[in-house]
């Protein structure tokens, strides 16, 4: 009779134990939320192919119809707005034309100014030694 | 059959290079939806895409002419791209530091959801935990891009690539949260 007292008892207490650690793995499989095993493999792998293309057909469906002709129309109109770097080279080369139009104008008036000048002197040597020959007759 | 479609496009790129306005339609409506794609992934804000692919495709038409090798033309328009994004999140980040109350709307990402399904939501989350940077390596590996292309695109060795790419795909691995939003 012990013997089986004792049979019962540790049957008892494995029992307990078995049921125990059965509870313990249902609680712990219990956190887990559906889907477990394929959330687990797509963290481990990262996203796939698919979720890339879901990412590239998302960003396809902002683009409004007529996109091309958009741009083109929008590339043409700022190609017609001259650039800064023409309009700077325009303006440089006015400036450059008007600088060397002033310096050949005063070039000119110079050169005029000069003969003028010249022309005056000789003629006043000439009245003067013709004043000078008249003295000496 | 790869060397027909790559001979195929380096025809249509000189094409538009010498201004034929059918050749540089079809090169933007061929590339608009990858453009797009990689604005997308760059920004993560889908009201970024039209304006900011239309700026791309508005370079690439004005500087078409200046690119020397057709065959390099994806390289050379994806590097634009690259460039414009990078451009336009730093013109972000000044105008937060300098305009800190400023358009409050701005910079609010879509909410989970909203957008496309879980897998979706999850990469956008992730890839929004990138550097700039990062999410520019992995959206031009997206693109097909190789490791010696990128490797012209940023200025750097194929070694430095592999090595930046490791950790980007480990960063976006880690942020890769399918149902992050519980």
């Amino acid at each position: 009779m012990p013997e089986n007292t004792f049979a019962n008892t540790t049957n008892r207490t494995m029992k307990t134990e078995d049921q125990a650690w059965r509870d313990l793995h249902a609680h712990a499989a219990a956190q887990l939320r559906p889907g477990f095993a394929d959330r687990t493999l797509r963290a481990a792998l990262g996203p796939n192919e698919a979720t890339w293309d879901q990412l590239s057909a998302q960003a396809s469906r902002e683009l409004r119809p007529g996109f091309a002709e958009r741009v083109l129309r929008i590339a043409r109109a700022a190609a017609e707005v001259p650039s800064l770097t023409s309009q700077f080279a325009l303006s440089a080369a006015t400036a450059a034309v008007c600088l060397a139009a002033v310096i050949l104008v005063q070039d000119r008036s110079a050169k005029l100014a000069d003969e003028r000048n010249l022309a005056d002197w000789e003629r006043i040597v000439l009245v003067a030694q013709d004043a000078q020959d008249f003295d000496s007759i | 059959m790869e060397s027909t479609a790559t001979t195929a496009l380096a025809d249509l790129v000189r094409r538009a290079q010498k201004g034929d306005e059918n050749a540089q339609r079809d090169i933007i409506v061929a590339y608009q939806h990858r453009v797009a794609g990689f604005v997308y992934a760059m920004t993560n804000r889908s009201d970024y895409v039209e304006d900011l692919s239309q700026q791309i495709f508005i370079k690439m038409v004005r500087a078409i002419d200046r690119l020397q090798a057709p065959a390099q033309f994806e390289s050379w328009l994806f590097r634009l791209a690259r460039n414009t994004c990078i451009d336009q999140l730093r013109r972000q980040k000044l105008r937060r530091i300098f305009l800190p109350f400023g358009e409050e709307h701005e910079n609010i990402a879509e909410p989970p959801g909203a957008v496309g399904t879980e897998e979706l939501d999850a990469l956008r989350h992730a890839l929004e935990q990138l550097r700039p940077q990062d999410r520019a390596l992995l959206a031009l590996v997206q693109e097909g891009r190789s490791h010696a292309e990128i490797a012209e695109t940023l200025d750097t060795t194929v070694a430095a690539v592999k090595a930046r790419l490791h950790r980007a795909r480990e960063h976006l691995r880690e942020h890769y949260q399918p149902d992050h939003e519980n």
